[in-house]
């Protein structure tokens, strides 16, 4: 590809963002109105409040049928640098999401969340090393794996990948495989929620610390419930994702020195080296906002100017959304198949069930914060 | 990067780390524009429905000032709470205090009335310079 100027690259990213644009404003305007007032069974809203079918999954499903269907499994060239923007909307809306905590309460969180999210983490990590060292993987499989299962998929594998040597077709076969298993999760995790009755604090926490993909976490907590505001599932389960997010240099560095004593090399990387390095800067932006939010300076808890920032948050989240659907390529996931599948399965859901079986034992329906 | 590299990237920045920064952008200029709209140029304040609920009692009437604090009306709303495992359901009385100074321009609803969250209870003319 030619190298363009600052004004040519900008250009180029248009026509892929305004197909994401358009495609969320019909479904959040127009589609998502209209199906709430369809009866089904006799009963309004049916469609949107019983079976979730929110303008967040309805924008993930035609975000992938853009991809496999109409697109045939490649985004074309000239939608592929708007598609790319994808994470960019994500990163924003996270950094964003900070405005609804307080420095209060991420300090009643933190015991809990961090235990938790420590033993998942760990826990996936090794359970991952074991069961591909049982089917014979490569360590470097087994180390993108290992983060992508034990972190957060697709920038925990693309981080580790470097430290491991691990091969392009690997970091795409883990990402597909953990995104493969993340859909499903997104799909049956909030029926389950609703069945067992699940606060919001719960589905956030069990989402949160057992679904592998950031998008995919906030994609499934704004399904059980579409509200953005503190005390929503969305709110919740993105605390823990973030104290999630935050492990990701520690987990490179952990999976990185065990890659390397395996193969009985010297690799000179200090703490601080992967820390410069690797620590995904936007969660520091996060915490800026979490800041600006305790000291009343992004408005009063329930003012107006909050509730815009709010429904900013909301469409720069949903244009990642269409974003997210259309990075889901069957014909990959598809391609995933053999042992990747299987740890990427079981270790999902391991710790799918797992967290669920800890959080209705040991966390409470309301939350201390 | 390579033609080919820029195909299986996924941002369109150069690295993860610039794509992190360009986030931290993104979010910071949204927040200066959405709070100096909201200082600056918003004319008047429309004060919305925090929840679901019956007006029982409305506490200004059009032309009052208000200062920030001051209670705008009362509410009756139902609260959920889990207790012991049971979801719970209770008639609560609310009072709405502004959360912003100004003169009431008009009222949108009278006492009695059900509103749903997010419905328009009263328009506050906005005073320049501060947060509604």
């Amino acid at each position: 590809m030619e190298e363009r100027g600052f004004l040519g690259k900008l250009a180029a990213i248009v026509p892929g963002l305004a197909m994401m644009v358009l495609t969320l404003y019909l479904l959040k305007q127009v589609v998502e109105p209209w199906l709430a007032g369809v009866a089904v069974f006799g009963q309004k809203g049916y469609i949107t409040k019983s079976i979730g079918l929110n303008y967040v999954l309805m924008s993930i499903l035609v975000g992938m049928a853009y991809r496999n269907l109409l697109f045939r499994g490649r985004i074309p060239d000239w939608a592929a640098e708007g598609f790319r923007t994808t994470r960019l909307f994500i990163k924003t809306g996270v950094i964003m999401l900070g405005s609804l905590y307080t420095i209060q309460s991420l300090a009643k969180v933190g015991g809990l969340a961090i235990a938790l999210i420590v033993a998942f983490v760990f826990g996936t990590i090794f359970f991952v090393m074991w069961m591909g060292k049982k089917l014979g993987m490569d360590r470097s499989m087994v180390g993108v794996m290992g983060a992508a299962c034990g972190v957060c998929g697709v920038s925990a594998a693309i981080a580790t990948s470097p430290g491991v040597k691990a091969k392009p077709a690997e970091v795409a076969l883990a990402i597909a495989t953990i995104l493969g298993f993340g859909i499903m999760s997104m799909f049956i995790t909030p029926p389950i929620g609703r069945a067992l009755g699940l606060s919001d604090y719960q589905f956030g926490a069990w989402v949160g610390t057992g679904i592998l993909n950031s998008g995919q976490v906030l994609a499934t907590c704004l399904s059980f419930n579409p509200a953005i505001a503190p005390g929503t599932a969305v709110a919740y389960g993105e605390i823990w994702n973030v104290v999630r997010v935050i492990s990701i240099p520690f987990v490179v560095f952990f999976i990185t020195l065990w890659y390397w004593r395996g193969e009985a090399k010297e690799e000179h990387m200090s703490l601080w080296g992967i820390l410069k390095s690797k620590f995904p800067i936007f969660v520091l932006g996060f915490f800026g906002m979490t800041a600006l939010s305790s000291f009343d300076m992004l408005g009063k808890e329930g003012s107006e100017t909050l509730h815009m920032l709010r429904d900013w948050m909301a469409w720069i989240f949903g244009i990642g959304m269409v974003g997210l659907g259309a990075y889901i390529d069957f014909g990959e996931i598809k391609k995933a198949g053999g042992a990747p599948l299987k740890i990427g399965v079981a270790a999902g859901t391991l710790k799918l069930v797992l967290s669920l079986v800890i959080i209705l034992l040991f966390i409470g329906k309301e939350a201390s914060f | 990067m390579s033609a080919e590299d820029k195909k299986k990237a996924l941002t369109v920045f150069k690295t993860d780390r610039h794509e992190d920064v360009a986030a931290c952008f993104f979010a910071g200029l949204a927040v200066v524009i959405v709070l100096s709209y909201m200082a600056f140029f918003l004319p008047s304040v429309t004060i919305k429905a925090p929840v679901d609920g019956k007006l029982t009692e409305i506490k200004v009437k059009v032309g009052d000032t208000i200062a920030e604090g001051q209670p705008l009306y009362v509410y009756e709303t139902k609260k959920k709470k889990f207790v012991q495992g049971q979801m719970q359901e209770t008639a609560v009385t609310e009072t709405f205090k502004s959360k912003t100074p100004g003169k009431v321009l008009s009222l949108k609803l009278a006492a009695g009335e059900a509103f749903k969250k997010g419905n328009g209870l009263l328009v506050v003319e906005h005073v320049k310079g501060t947060l509604p």
